[in-house]
């Protein structure tokens, strides 16, 4: 009587631990094409801002460099350094 | 004159240290972008969104240097007053910026198709916005102070201050069980696989060196504009000497 009264529940419990063949699992999500593009278009993004911003940086400094190094050649010069 | 920071320095030219980390950086930048794109496997949940993750993860560790060598050297500045841990520490608070700015631009682009969301009240993500305002802060109140003394001695007490907040981002994760991911198995990560975990540890060491260029340059520019303040007085004194009494 309890044996039999278990076998739905054992049969639920057996289908719930079965893998899904095809669903809408994650892995799958990821590799749907529309996805993909999505992604793509969020990853240019992130890498255009990474490059811009050391762009910016490196640029600003090397323009603070020359124009520093040029000031201190003049004032050394005009003082006879 | 000043005594002088570092003689190299002075001419403004670049030396051997310099040189030596503009071709490790050009060489090691083009082949993290081709271990990104071409040898790491694509994360299955996320997709290609989480390559991301390889500039994103490498800027927070270079801010987190910069930030630590800048509180390092204001402790020593406070220390000894020796102005070259003053020059450090503000080159390395202006660079962990950069760098902090990076990253604050790529999580939330990272957050935007995975949490659905550009930005949440996250600790860690929220701790990493407050030492990023807290060392814009230093930059801003460096400009403002009255002399390069009182400059010195402002950005020295704020930039360790701003440091306690570097433990706090660093274990929030943990802490508050946000949802950040846990990057490193030494905080609880369940770890990457191991052509991932190359590529990070590529892109670290390539962030690592671009930031001893950037300090290196950076340092250089602090120490000319000394040189520069230096002989303008110069100049100063020797324009009031010539003028009759």
């Amino acid at each position: 009587m309890t044996l039999m009264g278990l076998a739905p529940l054992a049969s639920v419990l057996a289908l719930l631990a079965q893998e899904p063949a095809t669903g809408f699992v994650a892995e799958n999500v990821a590799a749907r094409p529309e996805v993909v593009e999505r992604g793509l278009r969020f990853l240019n993004l992130a890498y255009t801002a990474v490059w811009v911003v050391l762009a910016v940086y490196v640029l600003s400094l090397s323009i603070r460099l020359r124009r520093l190094t040029s000031q201190v050649r003049r004032l050394k010069e005009r003082a006879g350094l | 004159m000043p005594e002088p920071v570092d003689a190299r320095m002075r001419t403004g030219r670049s030396g051997f240290v310099e040189q030596g980390l503009w071709v490790a950086v050009a060489v090691l930048v083009p082949v993290c972008l081709h271990q990104i794109f071409q040898v790491v496997p694509t994360e299955g949940k996320m997709g290609v969104v989480q390559r991301i993750f390889y500039f994103h993860v490498p800027s927070a560790f270079a801010g987190f240097l910069g930030v630590g060598l800048c509180a390092l050297c204001s402790a020593l500045y406070l220390w000894k007053r020796d102005r070259r841990y003053d020059l450090v520490a503000h080159a390395s608070a202006e660079i962990a910026v950069v760098f902090f700015t990076i990253v604050l631009l790529t999580g939330p682009i990272w957050a935007r198709p995975v949490w659905g969301v550009w930005w949440t009240g996250e600790v860690r993500l929220t701790s990493t916005l407050v030492l990023w305002l807290m060392y814009a802060g230093y930059l801003i109140l460096r400009r403002n102070a009255e002399n390069p003394e009182q400059e010195a001695r402002w950005g020295a007490v704020l930039g360790i201050v701003g440091a306690l907040d570097l433990p706090i981002i660093y274990k929030s994760v943990e802490w508050w069980r946000g949802l950040h991911p846990k990057v490193l198995k030494v905080s609880g990560g369940q770890g990457l696989d191991p052509a991932m975990e190359r590529g990070l540890m590529l892109c670290s060491l390539t962030f690592i060196l671009l930031f001893a260029l950037l300090l290196v340059l950076r340092c250089r520019a602090g120490a000319l504009e000394d040189d520069l303040a230096a002989l303008t007085r110069h100049a100063a004194r020797r324009g009031a000497g010539a003028e009759p009494a």
